[in-house]
């Protein structure tokens, strides 16, 4: 392998060459990050955020933003533990409302700034407060507990070694990176993030996949809000409080564009693994809280920077 | 001083200029313009009247030349070193800001300051000043500008640009939105002005306007100043003489063609931009060119057919041999076959960023993409592959991003675009804009060979040379009016132009305010 071809391997898979490098550098500063409980812990965080992230991936590459998504994951718990708690009813079936609360919240996002031709920014910052204060509600604003039924899908499985949450939220990376780069509804949405004058003059209606993409957005934050209340076995009304910040972030390191057009479902993925090796390596290493939070921000603005660098030439 | 005493240094002298984009655009021109006169320069689309005005205004950069004011070389490089030596604009796109009120906009250049806050009182006194000057004494000066008409809105352009007192004031189109007696009052203003000794280079279509109000009137054809002299010598038949030049518009085939059956059907058309109703056909295997002066309404009759803007009334149709459809959004649009290559190949063409292939495709991924909506690479770049051959696309290969195409091979890939979508029907608006000349003729006969095949054309250019190249028959529209067609055999540049300037004579303007206003 000459030089040349070196540069252009590491220019390729540069944030996953910086996830490697992470990794392999808390491993030998610390004694204990690479092992199992380290793993399991960060295995446990990440398929609330992952989900979440894959919405807001997709919503930025079409042009908008999804500033609700934190508060829908509350909200989508707190519809679970009203569902179980207060009308008894079964796993599955408050399940399915949980998700579909999600999925209503993002399709009002959607029609709002589709149809309702309003900035996604304010509709999705409408949206916040209002889900927020919906999950208040349906908590009478206490940590509702669910059971331990709801925890078996962020138990891992025996053989596998893997929870259901994270098995999901794998899949749904996997299949949103398909429709994003393989399908037609994947090009018509990076195209209509580009440039959205010359996709309608080439024939596109923009606006069904605009609803569709912040749709999309509300219902994996509506599942993303069924793992973190497996995650915690119970529904806390102040679930995924700023957790929309966190899903952009990862979505910048991965690659993707604020200004809609340029992203990809895998890098955000790589982007929510730096973070959470991040935040884990940093704990280990004794660093407080404050000083985390100083860091990660550094991480996200250095992280841009190389981005504009390498995609600039 | 080299000079003479006896003889006055001028306002401003252009020496040896020279400017070229990808082809030269201004090819030395010398002008020299006194103390107190009122120059008028007129000239067709693309005549270099703009590029003229931007490089004396310090928005563009010369190639070559110098430029004196009142004898003393003049440099300029950006906007304020024109204000700062004393140059006043008011330009055609007006540089007002929406959010601001008139009395701000008006003094933006130079705020008058109290000792921390802006003196909003001298503001204010200023503003209605300048406002009686130019007539707009019926809105107040803290109005938003965003809630003025075209026409208000041009005056409080040109109160600004008077607000400077400045040694040359340089007025392009400054009555395209005026009324008559607006525009005679504008007159007055400039007369006295130029009384007091202010300099003045006045641009216009309006012919009639021209010759009433300059003592000297210069003629730019293709770059190049072929006429200079004082407008009581002249008649705007002699003007148009001089900037068609009696060019020969013979082409190789300059036979009629026999063209197809009716397949666009353009009926009474309006929208808010073109009041007056547009009838039209097309036919297959036609190439319709659509002439005018820029502002005349010809992008805003392509963006009506497709459906870019609303119509206020009439409708278009598109026949086919099993059906007649009419046109209501762009997606029908294209999905009845037809195309549009817009104007600004940048902000409304292409994908930037993304690769050739994605740019080429996206009219019609059903081609590309099986019943489930998965996209198939090999059978995109095999298409692709086949364009890029057809249309002698200069690049990499399929996948390289098309931003690092020159402006020729990009757009010939939006022309692909359309063939790639197999549309019938092509609404063309300046189709070989900012693209050199070889891309240019490989793109005519790319046109040419479209048209063989059936392809029906609209086509929109500020050139009428390329319009006399390529087209079968050409209408002219004229302050958003149809005022004639022409076909292949029987045009000729300066009847043409004719029609091109024939609604913008002082009476035909009256006739139109007056039948507006009723």
């Amino acid at each position: 392998m000459n030089i040349q071809a070196l540069t252009r391997f590491i220019e390729e898979y540069f944030i996953f060459i910086s996830l490697l490098l992470l990794v392999a550098f808390f491993s030998l500063s610390t004694d204990h990050f690479f092992s199992l409980p380290t793993l399991t812990t960060i295995m446990n965080q990440l398929p609330a955020l992952t989900v979440v992230t894959i919405g807001m991936t997709l919503v930025l590459i079409s042009g908008g933003i999804d500033l609700s998504v934190g508060a829908i994951v509350a909200l989508s718990g707190g519809v679970i533990g009203a569902a179980i708690a207060q009308f008894g009813l079964s796993l599955p079936l408050a399940i399915i409302f949980g998700m579909t609360a999600g999925l209503l919240a993002g399709f009002l996002n959607g029609w709002l700034s589709s149809y309702g031709k309003l900035p996604a920014f304010i509709v999705t910052l409408g949206m916040l407060e209002s889900a927020r204060g919906l999950a208040y509600m349906t908590t009478n604003s206490q940590t509702v507990y669910i059971g331990s039924s709801i925890q078996q899908l962020a138990q891992p499985i025996a053989f596998i070694g893997v929870s259901v949450s994270l098995l999901v939220a794998l899949l749904l990376v996997i299949a949103s990176h398909f429709a994003l780069t393989r399908t037609v509804f994947g090009r018509y949405v990076i195209a209509i993030g580009t440039n959205e004058t010359a996709a309608k003059m080439s024939g596109i209606d923009t606006k069904p996949y605009i609803l569709a993409v912040l749709a999309l957005s509300g219902l994996l934050a509506g599942i993303g809000g069924v793992m973190n209340a497996a995650y915690l076995g119970s529904a806390d009304p102040n679930a995924g409080l700023g957790l929309e910040l966190a899903a952009i972030a990862a979505a910048v390191i991965g690659g993707t564009s604020l200004l809609g057009g340029r992203g990809s479902i895998i890098g955000a993925f790589i982007g929510v693994l730096i973070i959470s090796v991040l935040q884990n390596g940093l704990a280990q290493l004794g660093v407080s809280e404050p000083s985390k939070r100083l860091i990660t921000g550094a991480v996200i603005i250095i992280a841009v920077l190389i981005d504009r660098w390498r995609t600039k030439e | 001083m080299t000079k003479p005493a006896e003889q006055e240094t001028a306002r401003i002298e252009i020496k040896s200029l020279s400017k070229s984009f990808a082809t030269p655009v201004l090819k030395d021109v010398n002008l020299s313009i006194s103390k107190g006169s009122i120059h008028g320069l007129v000239g067709e689309n693309g005549a270099g009247k703009s590029t003229l005005i931007n490089i004396i205004n310090g928005l563009l950069p010369m190639d070559s030349g110098e430029l004196f004011l009142d004898g003393h070389r003049y440099r300029v490089s950006k906007m304020r070193d024109a204000m700062r030596a004393g140059l006043s604009l008011a330009a055609q796109e007006l540089s007002l800001i929406e959010n601001l009120s008139i009395a701000e906009n008006i003094s933006l250049k130079s705020f008058p300051k109290g000792i921390v806050l802006l003196d909003y009182a001298s503001i204010k006194q200023r503003s209605e000043e300048l406002q009686k000057l130019v007539g707009l004494t019926e809105v107040e000066p803290h109005t938003l500008v965003n809630k003025l008409s075209l026409a208000q809105k041009q005056l409080v352009e040109l109160a600004k640009a008077l607000s400077a007192n400045a040694r040359l004031l340089i007025l392009d189109e400054p009555t395209a939105a005026l009324t008559g007696p607006q525009a005679d009052q504008l007159h007055r203003i400039i007369r006295e002005r130029a009384h007091q000794g202010t300099s003045v280079i006045y641009v216009s279509h309006r012919l009639d306007d021209v010759l009433a109000v300059c003592d000297t009137v210069s003629v730019l054809r293709n770059g190049v100043i072929v006429h200079t002299g004082p407008s009581n010598t002249l008649t705007s038949q002699m003007l148009i003489k001089h900037m068609s030049g009696n060019s020969l518009l013979t082409h190789e085939h300059d036979k009629e063609r026999a063209v197809g059956k009716p397949c666009l059907i353009v009926k009474k058309l309006t929208t808010a931009d073109l009041p007056n109703p547009i009838d039209l056909t097309c036919h297959q295997g036609e190439i319709l060119g659509i002439a005018g002066l820029a502002g005349a309404g010809r992008s805003e009759l392509l963006e009506a057919i497709f459906a870019l803007t609303d119509k206020t009334s009439g409708e278009v149709s598109v026949i086919t041999p099993n059906a007649c459809n009419t046109i209501e959004t762009p997606q029908q649009a294209v999905k009845l076959g037809v195309g549009f290559l817009a104007e600004d190949r940048k902000t409304q063409g292409i994908f930037a960023g993304h690769t050739i292939a994605m740019n080429t495709t996206i009219a019609k991924l059903n081609r590309v993409s099986n019943r489930w909506g998965k996209l198939s690479d090999l059978v995109e770049k095999l298409q692709v592959d086949g364009l890029i051959k057809s249309l002698n696309v200069k690049c990499d290969s399929a996948d390289q991003t098309i931003d690092k195409l020159s402006g020729g091979n990009q757009q010939k890939l939006l022309i692909g675009r359309w063939i790639h979508a197999e549309a019938k029907i092509l609404l063309l608006d300046e189709p070989t804009r900012g693209v050199d000349v070889s891309a240019k003729f490989s793109i005519h006969e790319q046109l040419r060979e479209l048209r063989d095949s059936g392809a029906t054309m609209l086509v929109v250019s500020s050139e009428l040379e390329e319009l006399t190249a390529l087209c079968d028959r050409i209408i002219v529209l004229s302050n958003r009016k149809h005022v004639a067609s022409f076909k292949r055999g029987n045009w000729s540049h300066d009847d043409i132009l004719a029609a091109a300037f024939s609604e913008y004579t002082n009476e035909k303007i009256a006739n139109e305010k007056i039948t507006n206003e009723k």
